[in-house]
């Protein structure tokens, strides 16, 4: 080893400096500005593909069954024109959201015991998995039941029916946890609340963005299956209102606003956090095509 | 500063029938003060147990630890203890600084002499200019540096480091150990090394404690005879201390444990 490193060693440098006399041909790139406008051009295309296949279902079916996109479009405009968007949504996102922060505030602490002590686990896990096959029909209906018809009920039906996911979810994430960083924290008389918020919750983050994302979709299930038991206000109930009325075009406007809001969430508040959490991650997508 | 004293200690696993396996069987030794201690053994014998019983992540079955101030008086629980993992083992959503607070925040230093110290460390190890870089930017060398001045920014009256270049390639093995010989020297730094390699061992060890494998039984300790200046890899005089210590070792193996 020791008789061949010099030789070794000036091989090494020669080679470097050959390849450094003979210029590198430039890989072809297409530039970052390209793959974002392919990136926006398909989700546009996508969109525009949806409307086009409803648009031809219109010379199928009567307008009573499928509306017109446009006309549809305008009553979404003349929702939100009248300010009933954001008085109906807003009551709406608020009893989700008290639902969502309720089950949180439960599922965190909960999922992180389940994942760490064997015992509370065991003891844990039935109603845990019970909870997850309740549908949300069922819980809104005991909400009610027991609340009354009024706001409690729709932000313990939400908070009751995505509860039990958001602890299964919390409760994998930590078990997946790297118990050498534990160790490693022990090693440096880490406090308990220190190994909680250092260690262990910055490991739970993306189970904790997946959870809310699911969360998400469950909970405006739920929330508007209580609206349309009698609520009189939120999307749920205007949603009733338009199939009282047989308005297919009204259901759909409500529909069409949810998603919108949906969107927002989804891409702009959600994304906006995940790509603020995992700064510290390196972007790996060279194998993805 | 301070030394490690080891006495009779003694560990059982329990195996997956329920029975126990001798893991250390009565060892008992003293390490260097100011200097590095190398616990040189076989892959799997038990070395990185000592370790985790001299800081306390292990408890022993027998025997006791302690770390002893130079006055002479124990420290028991008291002794502050810097380690330093086989892999860096950091923080991957903390900047380099954040995980050296980590540290600094766990053994309760006062903040005032936050910004001192890790000005200071992360000097030595060549870092300040990737003090708010995130870890997983760095590569596998800067990481371990990282490791290393976490280990020491505390401060402590003991460093235990696990291996910490086994998982490098050779040339970052190398520089990074030259770097920490240099380090601990400079700071006086009471050290505890496990390794299996023989040559490390030689290089980085002012005493070197050699373990059998299964269950870990000291069969010799030996102080090594060239200050950590003259430890030339190519030099006759250390290239001769390497081959009574792989003799040892070899010896000691003995033919069923290859």
């Amino acid at each position: 080893m020791v008789l061949d490193e010099k030789t070794l060693v000036a091989n090494a440098d020669a080679g470097v400096l050959a390849g450094e006399a003979v210029a590198l041909p430039s890989r072809t790139q297409v530039g970052p500005t390209w793959e974002a406008a392919k990136t926006v051009a398909l989700r546009v295309g996508s969109i525009l593909a949806m409307l086009i296949v409803w648009w031809l279902l219109t010379f199928i079916f009567p307008p009573s069954l499928i509306p017109d996109p446009i006309d549809t479009l305008k009553e979404v405009g003349a929702i939100v024109n009248t300010g009933q968007f954001f008085s109906e949504m807003g009551a709406t996102l608020r009893r989700v959201g008290v639902g969502f922060a309720i089950a949180m505030l439960i599922a965190i602490p909960l999922g992180i015991v389940m994942g760490t002590m064997k015992s509370l686990e065991n003891f844990f896990e039935p109603p845990v998995i019970l909870g997850l096959t309740m549908p949300g029909l069922v819980w809104a209906v005991i909400a009610i039941m027991f609340f009354g018809l009024n706001e409690t009920s729709a932000y313990a039906a939400v908070a009751i029916t995505i509860m039990p996911m958001l602890a299964i979810s919390l409760w994998q994430g930590t078990k997946s946890i790297d118990k050498e960083l534990i160790d490693m924290s022990t090693a440096f008389h880490a406090s308990p609340w220190s190994k909680v918020i250092d260690v262990i919750l910055p490991q739970l983050i993306s189970h904790i963005l997946a959870a809310i994302r699911y969360g998400l979709g469950l909970a405006w299930k739920v929330v508007v299956v209580v609206e349309m038991f009698g609520f009189s206000n939120g999307v749920g109930y205007q949603v009733v209102r338009g199939f009282n009325v047989f308005s297919m075009k009204q259901v759909l406007a409500w529909a069409i606003t949810f998603l919108i809001v949906m969107i927002f969430i989804e891409f702009g508040v959600i994304g906006w956090l995940e790509s603020r959490v995992t700064r510290w991650r390196p972007k790996i997508e060279a194998w993805r095509r | 500063m301070a030394y490690v004293h080891v006495e009779g200690a003694v560990k059982y696993f329990p195996r997956e029938d329920g029975s126990d396996m001798l893991v250390l069987d009565r060892v008992s030794f003293d390490t260097k003060e100011f200097g590095i201690t190398c616990l040189l053994g076989p892959s799997g014998c038990g070395k990185s147990t000592l370790l985790n019983a001299i800081s306390g992540l292990e408890r022993l079955d027998q025997g006791r630890i302690e770390v002893v101030a130079k006055n002479g008086a124990p420290k028991g629980g008291q002794a502050k203890l810097g380690y330093v993992f086989q892999d860096a083992r950091l923080l991957n959503w903390k900047s380099v600084e954040q995980n050296l607070t980590f540290a600094l925040k766990g053994m309760e230093i006062p903040q005032s002499q936050w910004p001192g110290r890790l000005q200071k460390y992360l000097d030595l190890v060549g870092l300040s200019d990737f003090r708010n870089q995130f870890p997983l930017y760095l590569s596998g060398g800067m990481r371990q540096r990282v490791g290393l001045a976490r280990g020491l920014v505390i401060e402590p009256e003991v460093l235990l480091m696990d291996e910490p270049f086994s998982k490098l390639d050779q040339l970052t093995a190398r520089r990074l150990r030259e770097q920490t010989l240099q380090i601990c020297a400079r700071l006086k730094q009471t050290t505890v090394l496990v390794t299996h390699d023989v040559e490390e061992a030689a290089l980085m060890g002012d005493r070197i404690v050699i373990f059998r494998a299964r269950p870990a039984r000291i069969i010799e300790i030996c102080d090594n005879p060239l200050a950590p200046g003259d430890r030339d890899i190519d030099d006759p005089r250390f290239i001769q201390f390497k081959k009574t210590l792989l003799q040892s070792v070899l010896k000691l193996m003995g033919t069923d444990e290859v």
